[in-house]
């Protein structure tokens, strides 16, 4: 066994249930966290998320987008 | 969207600029009762009494500028930004007024119960139980009128900002209830429920939470609100805002155990605080970089527009402080700076640099702008910048040094593995750094000073008849 796989290696038997969980949470987290960097960077996502940049200043064309979209209310 | 037009009659700015009077008062409160405490550390003959005595009046001054500036900052800020950005009026304006009412006597029962010695003893949740609990009735109702808010918006997006502040009511909610649950002795008594190590690491769960939550994800959503308006430009990056969101949620509640290496708390979970804050560097610096890249190709801005220096600057130090806070969690750099002024450095870097400077360009942009006229002294706003950023600087310049040797000295041991100096020659040699440090906090209160006088003289003249020539300037300010 070399240091790798020994600085690695569990006792799995040695878990208790607050170790599950907390186990359990880290991964979901993990794999939300993937999901987000994908979704935030995929190219084709950019426009959805950038037409928001000038939310605060761009008035018109903000009305433009929501009445064009038929997003506003 | 309803910034270009003509004030919506029906929006609720009375309490935005109630909360934002109170916060610079309170600013000026918590800056001189800080300063006050450290010149005591300096020279101790100045812990006149008890009731003023150091123990007593450091919690008063940690409540005062993050509650009470800090907390008011948040509300006249969400009350602000929600408005304006979900094009409707307050859910409840006589509910926007009970928090006001309620978070100021929250604030009134800490000047009080603090000299009288009435604490529970966890760090930046001092107040007793009765407290405690209008403190989440309160806040419960402040976070109930921002969400109806948004549920009645007039848009479908939800900006950024208002996820900054969502964010920050849910997690402080759940945190400060967690962290205050007590068993009540008398009114002015309690124990907490957790005991041994279970309550430090609560204590810490909650304590970094409101460095995370109150201090930081509220105070970003007033960074991409106000930095894009007085700048006048567009969000460098909106995804880079949505992903320091989300990373922010999932990353901060994880950090608290690093305050707790080499105790009794678990190694592991030492280790997986100090790991998940390196991780935080990335979101931290990505909101950083997006708020200062926001500035690109208008960067002469900074040249005569004082408030965005306010905001620039503040940004500057969030990034230190996000890059200094994580190198500190590390077990190898923390053997060194746990228990030292660095700690008291880094936090002043965070509050000084980051908190206040991006809540005074805040107030100082919405000042104007909901009394309808112009500063009273734009080089008051100047000075104020350059009295505030070299205060600071002294300030955190001092822990620093003063942290450092403080480290050095404790460990320092001679070739028979014998301690070199007592912990009173430490306490000796950290004097002239001390005294350094009062000198930092006397020039940020003389800033706020500063600012409270131009902030009455502004409202002032905006109470005074004007003539038609200064209403059309005003107008188009």
């Amino acid at each position: 066994m070399n240091s790798l796989t020994e600085f690695f290696s569990t006792d799995w038997d040695a878990m208790t249930r607050a170790d599950w969980t907390g186990m359990v949470i880290v991964l979901i987290l993990s794999v939300l966290m993937i999901g987000l960097y994908s979704w935030v960077f995929k190219p084709s996502n950019r426009d959805h998320f950038e037409q928001h940049r000038d939310f605060v200043n761009d008035n018109d064309e903000e009305m433009k987008r929501e009445t064009g979209h038929g997003q506003t209310k | 969207m309803v910034e270009s037009t003509p004030e919506n009659p029906n929006y609720n700015m009375s309490i935005v600029k109630a909360f934002a009077v109170c916060a610079v008062v309170y600013l000026v409160v918590g800056a001189l009762v800080g300063d006050l405490i450290a010149w005591q550390l300096s020279f101790p003959v100045l812990n006149f009494n008890e009731y003023l005595s150091f123990g007593r009046l450091r919690p008063l001054h940690t409540n005062a500028v993050i509650f009470a500036f800090g907390g008011c900052t948040l509300m006249a800020t969400a009350f602000y930004i929600v408005q304006r950005t979900c094009g409707v009026p307050l859910w409840s304006n006589k509910m926007a007024w009970f928090t006001f009412i309620g978070w100021n006597l929250v604030i009134v029962s800490a000047v009080i119960s603090f000299p009288m010695g009435w604490t529970s003893g966890k760090e930046y949740a001092e107040l007793e139980w009765p407290i405690d609990i209008l403190i989440a009735v309160v806040w419960l109702s402040y976070m109930f009128n921002f969400i109806m808010t948004i549920v009645n918006r007039k848009v479908s997006h939800i900006y950024v900002a208002n996820w900054f502040f969502l964010g920050m009511m849910i997690m402080i909610t759940y945190l400060h209830v967690v962290n205050s649950l007590a068993i009540p002795v008398t009114l002015t008594h309690s124990y907490s429920i957790y005991s041994g190590v279970h309550d430090a690491m609560i204590q810490w769960w909650w304590g970094h939470n409101a460095v995370g939550f109150f201090l930081t994800a509220g105070f970003l959503g007033i960074m991409y609100y106000f930095i894009p308006k007085q700048a006048d430009m567009p969000i460098y990056s909106y995804r880079l805002s949505v992903l320091h969101f989300w990373a922010l949620m999932f990353g901060y509640v994880w950090l608290g155990a690093h305050h707790l290496q080499y105790t009794a708390l678990p190694d592991w979970a030492g280790s997986l605080g100090a790991a998940v804050s390196i991780a935080m560097i990335i979101p931290s610096w990505g909101g950083a970089v997006n708020g200062l890249m926001t500035l690109s190709g208008a960067w002469h801005k900074l040249r005569d527009d004082y408030v965005l220096r306010f905001m620039v600057v503040s940004l500057a130090f969030y990034a230190m402080s996000t890059f200094e806070g994580p190198v500190m969690s590390l077990k190898t750099v923390n053997a060194l700076s746990h228990y030292t002024d660095w700690t008291i450095g880094h936090v002043h870097s965070g509050a000084l640099g980051w908190v206040v400077m991006v809540s005074v360009g805040a107030i100082y942009h919405l000042i104007p702008r909901l009394w309808k006229t112009e500063m009273f002294s734009t080089s008051l706003v100047n000075t104020h910048f350059w009295i505030h950023t070299i205060g600071t600087v002294i300030y955190i310049c001092a822990m620093w040094v003063s942290g450092l040797m403080q480290g050095l000295m404790w460990r320092a041991t001679d070739e028979y593995g014998n301690l070199v100096y007592t912990f009173a020659e430490s306490v000796a040699a950290m004097h002239p750094y001390y005294v350094l440090r009062s000198v930092g906090g006397v020039l940020v209160l003389i800033g706020a000073l500063i600012m409270l006088y131009n902030v009455i003289m502004t409202i002032r003249g905006a109470e005074q008849p004007k003539s038609d020539e200064s209403k059309t300037a005003a107008a188009q300010a």
